[in-house]
């Protein structure tokens, strides 16, 4: 009995250390979308109203950095924009405001909170296999590529239903 | 009881009508091959101008025959209608002008009167709206690999200005078809376009409409626009009003003689003192009257679209 639980507490300690490193990890990954610490680039001209994205996303731990691409994916089409390759343009970010994360603070803390309204924009393709040449070991931190396709039609009519983007008719 | 009712019905008829007044005028959008597009392709039509051989563009032919340019049209339509920024289509622009033609020649009243047409007004019916979206493509070859290199511009009727563009050239196939091509170019383009359209917007909301004014004087006018007027000259006096009625005094004289004024980069108030949408009529509408009650001078007023107004000074 006494054997029993102490396995069980060891069992539980294991699991509350484990809990607690990838809740960090996702904090750090969190950290570094906020500080732009991610790079896109083209892949492909997407299909209608949609881009395709890879976004090479850094974390100790690959699961972490697969999961945060789509994160990384929808922050980085609002705000950030992407320059092209040959034979696909870049984009233009979302926002041609500087300022909106920080005007809209409440707004986006909500919309990337974990299972965030984010998600219903994004997909990973090839569910989420990452390529040998794009999982790179950087230090102790691993650099992970993946290609995502983002609805940006869908985000950009929802942004601008919450008031949060001008549609291309306001005003008139 | 009936008294409230007209008071609801008045207050929710006072709703509309402010909401209505807020809304700035919105300028029409309309894609047209370019001139480039049209020589390559072989779609101009030429015409003896009093002895000088004049190619325009056959636009009329050009859509009837090459469905590449229909599907590409379409396809930048449906997606700027999805944008809530739907397009005028210049098909459905011919065909009403074509119409209207055929009507106007039958027009006659009961007592056999025909309808009033001035030169003028027939030289105005042509298809036409305040953005002209150009579109120009080539396609590239390099052995069994084809590419097509885009061009999209969108140009100001009225200031003659690129306020917005995307180009470039995309990725070479082997196998796709040059429709498959000329989709993916719209898509790859189509949003860099209107994110430079939006900047656009954004400048004329924070900025004024910017518009031009042309001045000029019928030879019946007794005087020129150097005559003085309370020991003003008339052109100082004009120049002096669109100072003070445009946003920040924002203008270019470009032109100045005795007989023409031409104003440039005029940037025009998007609202009146009561909220009501202004256009370059409206605006330049003032100057007609503000001449008129001050000075005693008539001057007749023509506009072209949103952006571009004459006022001809000496008679109506």
């Amino acid at each position: 009995m006494k054997k029993t639980a102490k396995v069980l507490s060891l069992f539980l300690i294991l699991f509350t250390c484990f809990g607690v490193t990838v809740a960090g990890q996702n904090k750090k990954a969190d950290k570094d979308t906020r500080n732009w610490v991610y790079e896109i680039e083209p892949v492909g001209v997407g299909t209608q109203g949609s881009y395709l994205i890879k976004v090479w996303s850094y974390s100790k731990k690959p699961i972490v950095a697969i999961e945060q691409a789509k994160k990384n994916a929808v922050h980085g089409i609002i705000f950030k924009g992407f320059t092209g390759i040959q034979g696909v343009p870049g984009q233009r970010p979302l926002t041609n405001n500087p300022n909106l994360e920080v005007e809209q603070a409440e707004f986006f803390k909500n919309f990337f909170a974990e299972g965030g309204k984010y998600m219903k924009f994004v997909n990973i393709t090839n569910d989420g296999s990452v390529a040998a040449e794009d999982r790179l070991k950087i230090g102790k931190e691993f650099k992970i590529g993946v290609v995502v396709s983002v609805n940006v039609a869908g985000l950009r009519k929802d942004l601008e239903d919450a008031g949060i983007l001008r549609g291309l008719n306001s005003g008139f | 009881m009936k008294e409230l009712k007209n008071i609801i019905i008045v207050f929710f008829a006072l709703m509309v009508s402010l909401s209505a007044f807020s809304q700035a005028k919105k300028p029409t959008i309309m894609v047209v091959p370019s001139d480039n597009w049209c020589v390559k392709n072989n779609f101009m039509t030429v015409y003896d101008n009093m002895g000088t051989r004049m190619k325009i563009p056959d636009y009329r032919a050009a859509l009837q025959e090459s469905t590449e340019l229909l599907n590409v049209i379409s396809k930048i339509n449906e997606m700027m209608t999805e944008r809530g920024f739907p397009l005028k289509n210049l098909e459905s622009v011919m065909k009403t002008l074509q119409s209207q033609s055929a009507e106007d020649a039958m027009l006659t009243s009961k007592t056999g009167a025909d309808a009033n047409e001035s030169p003028i007004d027939k030289l105005k019916k042509v298809a036409k709206a305040d953005i002209i979206m150009q579109l120009t493509w080539s396609v590239n070859q390099t052995g069994p690999k084809r590419s097509i290199t885009f061009n999209l511009q969108g140009l100001d009727a009225y200031t003659d200005k690129q306020i917005a563009g995307a180009s470039g050239t995309g990725q070479p196939s082997f196998s796709a078809e040059l429709p498959v091509l000329l989709e993916e170019a719209v898509l790859a383009h189509i949003d860099n376009f209107n994110a430079q359209l939006q900047k656009h917007f954004d400048d004329l909301f924070a900025n004024g409409r910017e518009v031009s004014l042309r001045v000029m004087t019928f030879s019946s006018f007794n005087g020129d626009l150097e005559s003085e007027y309370d020991g003003k000259e008339l052109s100082e006096i004009i120049e002096t009003w669109v100072s003070d009625n445009s946003v920040k005094g924002r203008f270019s004289l470009t032109d100045a003689t005795e007989n023409t004024m031409l104003f440039e980069q005029v940037r025009i108030p998007l609202y009146d003192a009561s909220n009501r949408a202004v256009d370059t009529r409206g605006w330049a509408r003032d100057l007609q009257k503000m001449l008129a009650d001050r000075y005693r001078i008539t001057a007749k007023l023509m506009t072209r679209g949103l952006g571009q107004a004459q006022l001809v000074i000496g008679e109506k």
